[in-house]
């Protein structure tokens, strides 16, 4: 018996649990590559410009199966029985959050995936081929401040609270971070706003991709996100613990 | 020792949920947990889990603390509440749990035991209630522990149900395995039980085998029917009661002496509260 063996178990359920829902696998996988088709495929005649909403899309997607995997997740599930029951087997808690992590993983790249392919078939999207691997990279790195964002709505938002609450910061922020429509187009008020948005900065990053632009300050600013929302996360955490289980 | 509980206490805010509870449980014994609602059943239960941290005192599992991984290796539980990943198959299930064990045992003659062969390939969101209590049941086995923790097993269970699970806890306890268990099933602990904990207002207030707890009351009942009604008394001395019925010529028909019932040694232990 090791710990991969009770890892894998707990990826293997996951995976199948989340697959049978199709209220969380369809519009996790296929609305970024829907908004990707009726609203940036449409004006995405240049190369420069179908790369760039291909990438903000990606951008999209990743943040979105974050937000709900951790954020509406784990604010469900957290108060269940389950949750409770599961304490009392034999595997480490990180077992459990490990396979959210891969998870989350796997449903971010097939979302994404599905809008890259889009993209690169029906609009002159294209990346160099060291870029793919470098979007890959950046887009794990670029995740990272959204998981604890995720997670800091799903321990200080309760069960019926968090799916509404993921859902408008997802739109409200992919909107002003400038990821359905370049920046330059967005209304005045938010343009001042969008350059302090993580969703701003994380696809500044991706776009960094295309090698046409600097991403500037992105990691720093991620960096900072991600301290902040991790505070809040390991604070949610520990009042989550301090109800349930002191 | 199996299970140890050492002046173990538990208070939240004001309220002294655990007040000083002391018991140890040895190999093979199968000890029920009794007591009214809020006396300290689930909370002490859910200490000797791991679940919740004492506020004083100690609880032990093997002579460890119960949130050590080597300790839970040989542990098995059913919590009060269960719910499961409703999109996850019953069999789907058990397997998930097997695999956190270093010995588990063979999922379908569990399944089988508790009776969900049948249901195997059924998803957890649509089991019935007493069908979710008995996967509950069953995943605590599975793992082939050498002690399992009940809260109120049975629960929710048709008499039929209820009995299977008593066989099975029999046997599992005469194949050396430790039950722990609430209940509020008296026929249970009466039933299956080698030990009774009885709770109330947080502390230990009876603890030998059911039938001690019995012989607690010396009292008995006297039934018998007069003018077509059932006449129930209870006394300390049944002969004395039996005699003046006979003297005073009283036309009683149907007259019927018996033990007094394990409720009522209990009412008795804990002070009226059941």
């Amino acid at each position: 018996m090791n710990l991969f063996t009770i890892f894998c178990a707990h990826v293997r359920a996951r995976l199948v649990e989340l697959l049978r829902i199709p209220a969380f696998a369809v519009p996790t996988l296929l609305f970024p590559v829907l908004f990707f088709m009726m609203f940036a495929a449409p004006w995405a005649r240049t190369r420069d410009a179908a790369t760039g909403s291909m990438l903000s899309f990606v951008a999209f997607a990743v943040i979105g199966v974050t937000l709900f995997q951790f954020g509406v997740g784990v604010s469900a599930e957290r108060a269940q029985p389950w949750e409770r029951y599961l304490r009392t087997l034999p595997a480490p808690l990180l077992a459990r959050f490990g396979a959210r992590l891969i998870c989350a993983m796997v449903f971010g790249a097939l979302s994404a995936a599905l809008v890259v392919l889009y993209a690169t078939v029906r609009t002159p999207a294209m990346l160099a081929p060291d870029g793919w691997i470098e979007l890959a990279l950046f887009a794990l790195i670029g995740g990272v401040p959204f998981v604890l964002f995720g997670l800091a709505i799903g321990y200080w938002a309760d069960g019926r609270a968090a799916l509404p609450i993921a859902n408008i910061l997802y739109l409200l922020l992919s909107f002003g971070g400038g990821l359905w429509m370049p920046p330059a187009y967005l209304p005045h008020v938010a343009q001042v706003i969008s350059p302090y948005l993580p969703t701003r900065q994380f696809g500044e990053l991706l776009w960094s991709v295309m090698g046409t632009r600097i991403p500037g300050h992105a990691l720093e600013v991620l960096g900072l996100y991600a301290v902040v929302f991790g505070a809040i996360a390991v604070a949610g955490y520990r009042r989550d613990e301090r109800v349930r289980y002191a | 020792m199996i299970v140890t509980a050492q002046n173990l206490c538990k208070t939240y805010g004001t309220n002294k949920a655990v007040d000083g509870a002391n018991f140890a449980i040895d190999r093979g014994e199968i000890a029920a947990v009794l007591g009214p609602n809020g006396a300290g059943k689930t909370t002490t239960l859910e200490m000797l889990l791991g679940l919740r941290a004492p506020t004083a005192g100690v609880a032990k599992l093997f002579d460890a603390d119960p949130r050590d991984v080597t300790v839970r290796r040989r542990l098995g539980a059913t919590p009060q509440q269960s719910s499961f990943p409703e999109t996850l198959r019953v069999r789907e299930i058990a397997e998930f749990v097997a695999a956190q064990y270093p010995k588990p045992a063979n999922v379908d003659s569990t399944l089988g035991a508790f009776d969900l062969d049948a249901l195997a390939r059924r998803q957890a969101g649509g089991l019935s209630g007493g069908q979710q209590r008995r996967l509950a049941l069953a995943i605590a086995f599975i793992g082939n522990p050498e002690l399992i923790v009940l809260d109120e097993p049975t629960t929710g269970l048709d008499v039929e149900a209820r009995r299977r699970v008593w066989a099975y806890l029999r046997e599992y306890a005469a194949a050396g395995g430790t039950v722990l268990m609430s209940t509020h099933y008296i026929e249970e602990a009466e039933t299956l039980a080698s030990r009774a904990i009885v709770f109330s207002g947080g502390r230990v207030v009876f603890d030998a085998s059911p039938q001690a707890l019995r012989s607690r009351i010396r009292t008995r009942r006297v039934l018998y029917d007069l003018d077509g009604e059932c006449v129930d008394v209870v006394s300390s001395d049944a002969d004395a009661v039996v005699r003046s019925l006979v003297n005073s010529a009283v036309p009683f028909r149907n007259l019927r002496i018996t033990e007094s019932s394990l409720e009522e040694a209990l009412l008795t232990v804990t002070g009226g509260n059941v």
